[in-house]
């Protein structure tokens, strides 16, 4: 028989019966209903929300975006390296202040200030993959106890008071550098800055991971250690590569959150772990590693600010915000595998 | 006739790109044991997976004692009474040998279900004293050779007591000695009314062991024969479709200079103070049993296990190599025994087989994809990887297709120095061809290359030079064509 003459006519019964012969494919059907429904109800509650098409609530998403999808992708780069990084929070609230109070307390420029914060991300990253490689230590574990200390520093060294405060003698400055305002709030013609630098750290991730040796070395060391070990590639230098990137981007997403926030403090950034890592799923990358890209970081992060503005709007009560989350990233998941199980 | 037991029709089966099974019919009656063959690609696995419950059918039906079945998980196939040994070895490394052989059959004490060790170690030697096999049921699998760990997906296979066992090349990693056994394994089963279905790349298995064979090509059946009528020459031509030719085109090469040199190379316990040279454009082969120190001593060469004692000459200047990144700097290239420490499942065909060489792939640290992928086409031609695309991800290629891609992986490396461990393990009778005219081509580039293998047949007619090993030393040299198969077989047992 022809096979051409033998299809029937899409949307038919007789189409509609052939689609749901198999097992397989009552599968794939599933899988599309629950995500256009997904996306459906997503779609509603966006459009329904009070003032989300306005200009302002935009703005004020634009300005809330930047760090998570920064420090998404840092956790993109160490989780396709088939490691989790739990210290993203803490480096983020740690660099941040130490930006702040080289400013206030230590009279440093501002300049220095920043690079200072910087440069300290990027030391604690590499004492991270230091610690798992030459220590032998999961990356779970390493990573939980960084978040622990170096939040911990972060405490010290603010004696656990937003900076600046009014409550310390020490202070030279009682105000945050413009510069660093401007990189938390400023715009460029109406587009917040922040968000800029935030694209641009996506084209440069994506450019790594994609076009460039050291992206490869990452996507091997992720997918199959021992193959990657056996094709030449230097698996301790790579992975304390990759946590010293991931180091300087959560510096970068602190300093950036001090600007916005006119402060900074050593507690902030708590729920960025969690977020991030769920941006990361939510974007397809596999949590085993080996697999995955930055765009589709990016998109979890614009899914996970949607999602918390949209609950805001419709003034769910924070908590109950929690519990939408967490059902959404558990949904994104189990999609995620039904689909690596039974195909598009 | 009788009614058979196992009855397939028209079973089909299609993959994004690929008709991996069009319409393929198939009986297999009590006692019978049906070999399955085709070259690399053609739907063996997926046909005997299908049967197995690991993956499902688009199409076709299936009668097991003229009763229609549609399986649905491997579970439920052995419920039906059907086990099988994948290609893919599926055994977990973390667990001992005895817990994988009754993996989810764990036998259960009386009070409190908690598992009985000692009677599961005392079944699971008895199904290995049955293959007449010694190995450690408490060692880890992670600790086992590749041959021991087929032994060991041999063993829980024949333990399930299923009527039906589908083996899916159960014999790729097994020494002569092991396969002898096995046969006899597999006729002693028979006896005991079992029915078989055998898929192996090594033709010359066939009359050993089958009753009647079914080939396919492209995922269609080209025909069914009873064995008598099926010799080597024709099952070739059936699978490939047109005659191949010499089995081992070998070229004379010319001999340059010495390329490594192997000084009293030791592992304490282990390898016994090995010495070799090998010269460009010179393959040596090394031949021995399973458990023979071959692929301890590559791995000792490589960087990845350390030596204890020893020195090792690259081109006449002594090399320190402590990691396998070190080899590869130094001119080595090294195809592993088990392919699975050689490729990234999830990534696609070309930056599987620039991963070594990946330098020569980059400008100013960015990868030039095109060359990249010009690289691999040129290698899928070469090698005939059977795929529907270039970038297609490794995990969705047949097995003896990801086999080509980790060889090809290595022929691109350029190294000066290439071991081989089991090059043509798995891979079709053409392509097995092809792969010696490329070891050829390359060793006619300068290449020394050191080729180890249990396939006597391709250590005779592809090496220059012949060292045997056993029991880490190696035992005895032959230049070649001085040495016959009875003569390795020999020196192997002498010193045993
Ligand atoms: N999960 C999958 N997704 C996509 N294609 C697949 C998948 N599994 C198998 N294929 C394709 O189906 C075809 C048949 O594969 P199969 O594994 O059955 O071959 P085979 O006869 O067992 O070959 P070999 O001798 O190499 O083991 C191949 O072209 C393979 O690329
Ligand atoms: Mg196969």
């Amino acid at each position: 028989m022809d096979k051409q003459s033998s299809r029937p006519k899409v949307f038919s019964l007789e189409w509609l019966k052939s689609q749901v012969a198999t097992r397989q494919q009552r599968a794939r059907l599933l899988i599309k209903t629950i995500i256009v429904a997904m996306g459906g109800v997503f779609c509603y509650a966006v459009l329904i929300a009070p003032g989300f098409l306005t200009i302002g609530n935009g703005i004020n998403m634009a300005q809330r975006m930047p760090s998570i999808i920064i420090v998404a992708v840092a956790q993109t780069l160490v989780i396709i390296g088939a490691g989790i990084d739990l210290s993203v929070g803490a480096v983020m609230a740690f660099c941040g202040s130490l930006t702040a109070v080289a400013f206030c307390y230590w009279g440093i420029p501002v300049w220095v200030a920043i690079l200072l914060g910087l440069l300290s991300g990027v030391t604690i990253g590499s004492i991270t993959g230091l610690i798992i490689t030459k220590g032998r230590i999961p990356d779970f574990i390493a990573t939980l106890g960084m978040m622990v200390t170096v939040r911990g520093i972060a405490l010290i060294l603010t004696k656990g008071l937003p900076v600046p405060s009014h409550f310390t003698v020490v202070r030279l400055r009682a105000y945050l550098p413009p510069q660093v305002i401007w990189l938390g709030s400023g715009r460029i013609l109406g587009i917040p800055a922040s968000l800029i630098i935030a694209i641009a750290i996506v084209v440069v991730g994506w450019l790594v991971l994609n076009h460039t040796a050291l992206g490869r070395s990452i996507f091997a060391i992720g997918g199959n250690k021992p193959a990657a070990i056996l094709s030449g590639i230097n698996f301790d230098f790579t992975k304390i590569k990759i946590y010293a990137i991931s180091g300087l981007l959560c510096a970068l997403a602190g300093i950036i959150l001090i600007g916005r926030m006119n402060s900074a403090n050593a507690l902030m950034a708590g729920e960025i772990n969690l977020q991030s890592i769920a941006a990361v799923i939510i974007g397809g990358t596999n949590l085993f590693g080996g697999q995955g890209g930055v765009i589709g970081s990016l998109f979890g992060a614009g899914v996970l600010s949607v999602l918390s503005n949209i609950l805001n709007l419709h003034n769910v009560q924070d908590f109950a915000q929690d519990v939408f989350q967490g059902v959404v990233i558990i949904g994104v998941v189990i999609i995620d595998q039904l689909r690596r199980r039974y195909g598009r | 006739m009788s009614l058979p037991v196992l009855k397939v029709e028209g079973l089909d089966k299609s993959y994004p790109g690929v008709h991996a099974l069009d319409h393929v019919d198939l009986d297999l009656y009590e006692m019978e044991v049906h070999g399955l063959l085709g070259e690399n690609g053609a739907g063996k696995s997926t046909f005997m997976k299908i049967l197995s419950g690991s993956v499902l059918k688009d199409g076709g039906r299936i009668f097991i004692h003229g009763q229609e079945v549609n399986i649905a998980n491997p579970q439920h196939a052995r419920q039906l009474g059907i086990g099988m040994v994948y290609q893919e070895l599926s055994l977990i490394p973390e667990l001992t040998v005895a817990e994988n052989i009754f993996l989810g059959r764990w036998p259960r004490r009386k009070i409190f279900g908690g598992i009985d060790w000692p009677q599961l170690v005392a079944r699971a030697k008895d199904a290995l004293d049955k293959l007449g096999v010694s190995i450690n049921v408490k060692e880890r699998v992670s600790n086992l050779g590749i041959g021991e760990r087929q032994l060991t997906e041999i063993a829980r296979a024949i333990s399930m007591n299923v009527k039906i066992i589908l083996f899916d090349e159960p014999s790729s990693a097994l020494s002569d000695e092991e396969r002898e056994r096995f046969f006899y394994m597999i006729h002693a089963l028979k006896e005991t009314g079992v029915s078989i279905i055998y898929v192996s790349h090594r033709l010359s298995e066939a009359p050993r062991v089958c009753d009647r064979v079914t080939v396919l090509r492209d995922g269609k059946k080209i025909d069914t024969l009873p064995m008598d009528r099926a010799d080597e020459e024709t099952l070739i031509r059936m699978m490939v479709g047109r005659d191949v030719g010499e089995k081992f085109p070998k070229d004379e090469t010319k001999e340059g200079k010495e390329v490594l040199r192997v000084k009293d190379l030791t592992i304490y316990g282990r390898l016994h103070h090995l010495e070799l040279t090998l010269h460009q454009g010179e393959i040596l082969g090394i031949f021995g049993l399973m458990g023979a120190g071959r692929t301890e001593f590559a791995r000792a060469l490589f960087g990845i296990d350390r030596i204890d004692e020893g020195k090792i000459f690259i081109e006449g200047r002594r090399v320190g190599i402590s990691s396998p990144k070190d080899a590869i700097e130094a001119g080595l290239g090294y195809l592993t025994e088990d392919k699975l420490d050689g490729l990234l499942m999830q990534m696609t065909i070309p930056p599987n087989i620039t991963l070594p060489s990946l330098r020569r792939f980059c400008k100013f640290g960015f990868i030039k994809h095109n060359d990249e992928k010009e690289t691999a086409k040129g290698y899928i031609e070469d090698l005939g990887i059977h795929t529907p695309r270039v970038a297609q991800k490794i995990e969705f290629l047949s097995g003896g297709n990801q086999q080509k891609v980790a060889l090809a992986k290595w022929l691109c490396s350029q190294s000066k120095i290439l071991i081989l461990d089991e090059p043509t393990r798995g891979i079709d009778v053409g392509s097995k061809i092809e792969v010696y005219r490329l070891i050829n081509e390359l060793s006619k580039g300068g290449a020394g290359i050191i080729l180890i293998s249990s396939e006597l047949p391709e250590v005779l007619n592809m090496a220059d030079r012949i060292l045997v090993m056993s029991d880490g030393s190696f035992v005895a040299a032959y230049n070649r064509g001085e040495a016959s198969q009875e003569d390795l077989l020999r020196s192997v047992v002498a010193k045993k």
